[in-house]
């Protein structure tokens, strides 16, 4: 265990109520927060966060405490996840657009994981996330339309699809940096989303309609799920599959984050001088990041294309790229955990103001910008790695 | 027995200015060769020109029997060329102990597949890792241990200076390239740096050190062979006493008049 940690570390017992206790308290928060209607619902829930986060910032030791219990019982707080995100769909019910929201919030927070490889930890601002997560949609709905090829395999289709177009923005991105690169990623998002709507065969600006609903061993995710007696919603299937993607997304992060290649996408986010010094192949490490984006990315577009069965390119457009950057930049750089949260808030929250009907939008840019103020940093920011800790 | 660095006749042209003018010097295993000369003289872009920051525009650079002549930084290091910067360059949002570890990039080989599919694998290969950099942290003067795992920015300049070394070291190198280490410094700390480098010299016999150095006192203590440069050339070379004594270098460091008073 670290020596660094002054304050005592928790035992047993405690750390497991409280990695139980706050993933409950957390899905509660969720669940009300969905729930929610009316102005001032929102609101009072909204300030009961941000006094949340305003505790943390001025407290940092409860995030140290609350850090260290779970990973002094990471099966008791893996399994607890695991009920909470099995359960939650019998919670909310037959409520749709509840889940609904969880989808699309669950399929954002895989895009904010991808791009996270970039803008968090290599420090590369990357404008075309949403471009990927397009060509993602695009090659397995036209596969599955065309060829009548199952979802099981367009997925890495798309997904090898989407590296290769991830290679692609990379090479000219080895020899430019920060600004620049900027715009040349614009400038591929915008070139994407003109050809898709341009082509006569991506269907053009109608986009493309009839994508078939996934099945598995005969259950098709059109139809309601039935579970020991209880029955969800159709889009209780593609909940569940959403969430499988982001525990493949936060896998694929946690383990790139703890190896040598996160060290070193690191060191070149601090000093790119430096890092070539230490003997670090600066523009490979760069176009890596690109292509672990676009493969992410691909993933989600296309369980989205499968999920709404009808994209066009107004879906993917430069500013889907622009909300995954806020997402990021919100929920927290190179933090999992944080990227995650503020996929789910940037979704959640234009979709719960709808009460303010004209000044959503205005009332949405005040809460971003309030919490952003709580917390400079975003919502979580980044740790310094630990080793030798159980996780 | 060749030179373990051999560079002939390089010269770097930036434009009109010339940078570094047809030098030519070699360093064999375990020795210490200190550089000196007034600012500005091109001794850094010497250093540029050896660990493939520059392409020279003439000239070749030979390391351990091999031309690495404007190969890419990485595969320098990898060939075993360490270096620090002379405006500290850490990754001062990582932990110390991490900025050790990056050292060591060029001998790991976990790829993204790996990382991903044989994590067990790159668990045991960052364990590893942490494992030397501990025992070079601890081996460094100084508490830079007990300091391990706090951010490289927070660090106090002495510190900083020597995370440098170590993070160079972690990259386990032939030639270790040291550019104006004493920076900086006050005495006490420049006496440390020097008992750190003799110490290094005992530690790894093997090990051959180019300072880049504006202190004497340091340069003093490693006497055996200084060369001086200055606009681009090398105008004197052998061991202290004698390049001191050199006419040529008295007036690039005094001025013409002061020699000839």
């Amino acid at each position: 265990m670290g020596a660094r940690m002054s304050s005592e570390m928790p035992g047993f017992g405690l750390a497991t109520v409280l990695a139980v206790g706050i993933q409950i308290l957390g899905a509660a928060f969720l669940y009300l927060i969905l729930k929610a209607e009316g102005g001032w619902q929102v609101i009072g829930l909204l300030a009961l966060l941000a006094a949340g986060f305003y505790l943390i910032e001025k407290r940092p030791q409860i995030t140290e405490y609350v850090t260290a219990s779970f990973s002094r019982v990471p099966v008791v707080a893996l399994v607890t996840a695991v009920i909470v995100v099995v359960l939650f769909p019998f919670a909310v019910g037959n409520n749709t657009y509840v889940l609904h929201l969880l989808i699309v919030a669950q399929l954002y927070a895989v895009l904010a994981l991808a791009l996270n490889f970039q803008l968090g930890s290599a420090n590369i601002p990357n404008f075309a996330t949403g471009a990927s997560y397009g060509i993602g949609a695009y090659v397995s709905a036209l596969l599955a339309i065309n060829f009548g090829l199952s979802f099981w395999l367009t997925l890495p289709a798309a997904a090898i699809a989407a590296t290769l177009f991830g290679f692609l923005i990379g090479i000219p991105s080895m020899r430019t940096r920060d600004t620049y690169l900027a715009l040349v990623t614009i400038a591929f998002g915008v070139v994407v989303q003109q050809l898709l709507n341009n082509f006569d065969w991506t269907g053009g600006p109608n986009g493309l309609v009839g994508i078939p609903a996934p099945s598995l061993f005969g259950h098709s995710f059109a139809d309601p799920l039935v579970v020991f007696g209880w029955k969800l919603p159709s889009q209780a299937n593609f909940y569940y599959l959403s969430a499988l993607l982001v525990v493949v997304a936060i896998i694929t992060a946690h383990r790139l984050h703890s190896s040598r290649i996160g060290l070193a996408w690191n060191a070149l986010r601090a000093d790119e001088i430096a890092a070539r010094a230490q003997g670090i192949n600066v523009a490979w490490f760069k176009v890596l990041a690109f292509a672990v984006d676009a493969f992410l990315a691909a993933f989600a577009g296309t369980i989205y294309a499968f999920y709404v069965s009808y994209i066009s390119p107004d879906n993917f457009t430069f500013l889907v790229s622009v909300t995954i950057m806020t997402m990021v930049i919100v929920g927290g750089m190179d933090n999992i955990f944080g990227v995650i949260v503020g996929a789910f808030l940037l979704t959640i929250l234009p979709e719960k103001l709808r009460a303010f009907s004209d000044y959503r939008l205005l009332f949405f840019g005040i809460v971003i910008i309030g919490f952003l103020m709580i917390r400079p940093q975003g919502l979580f920011p980044q740790r310094i790695r630990s080793y030798g800790e159980s996780r | 027995m060749s030179a373990l660095l051999e560079v002939t006749d390089a010269t770097m042209r930036f434009g009109g200015l010339v940078a570094l003018n047809a030098v030519s010097f070699s360093i064999g295993r375990g020795e210490v060769l200190a550089v000196i000369g007034p600012n500005g003289a091109g001794k850094s872009t010497l250093f540029n020109v050896v660990t493939g920051v520059y392409r020279p525009t003439s000239g070749q650079v030979r390391f351990d029997d091999a031309d690495i002549t404007g190969r890419p930084s990485h595969e320098v290091v990898a060939r075993g060329i360490g270096r620090t910067f002379q405006t500290s360059r850490l990754f001062s949002d990582l932990s110390v102990l991490d900025n050790v570890i990056i050292g060591m990039h060029t001998r790991t080989k976990t790829g993204v597949l790996g990382a991903l599919f044989l994590p067990g694998a790159s668990r045991r290969e960052m364990a590893a890792c942490v494992e030397t950099a501990e025992i070079l942290l601890k081996a460094s003067s100084g508490d830079l241990f007990e300091q391990r795992h706090r951010p490289a920015g927070t660090l106090a300049q002495a510190d900083r200076r020597r995370l440098e070394i170590a993070r160079a070291l972690a990259s386990e190198p032939k030639l270790l390239l040291l550019d104006e280490p004493s920076v900086g410094m006050d005495e006490v700390e420049t006496d440390a740096l020097i008992a750190d480098i003799s110490r290094l010299r005992t530690e790894r016999p093997e090990l051959s050190v180019i300072l880049i150095e504006h202190d004497m006192r340091v340069v003093e203590a490693f006497p055996d062979q200084v060369m001086c440069v200055d606009y681009g050339s090398k105008i004197a070379e052998g061991d202290f006493a004698r390049v001191k004594s050199d006419p040529r270098v008295q007036e690039a460091y005094l001025g013409k008049a002061a020699v000839h008073a």
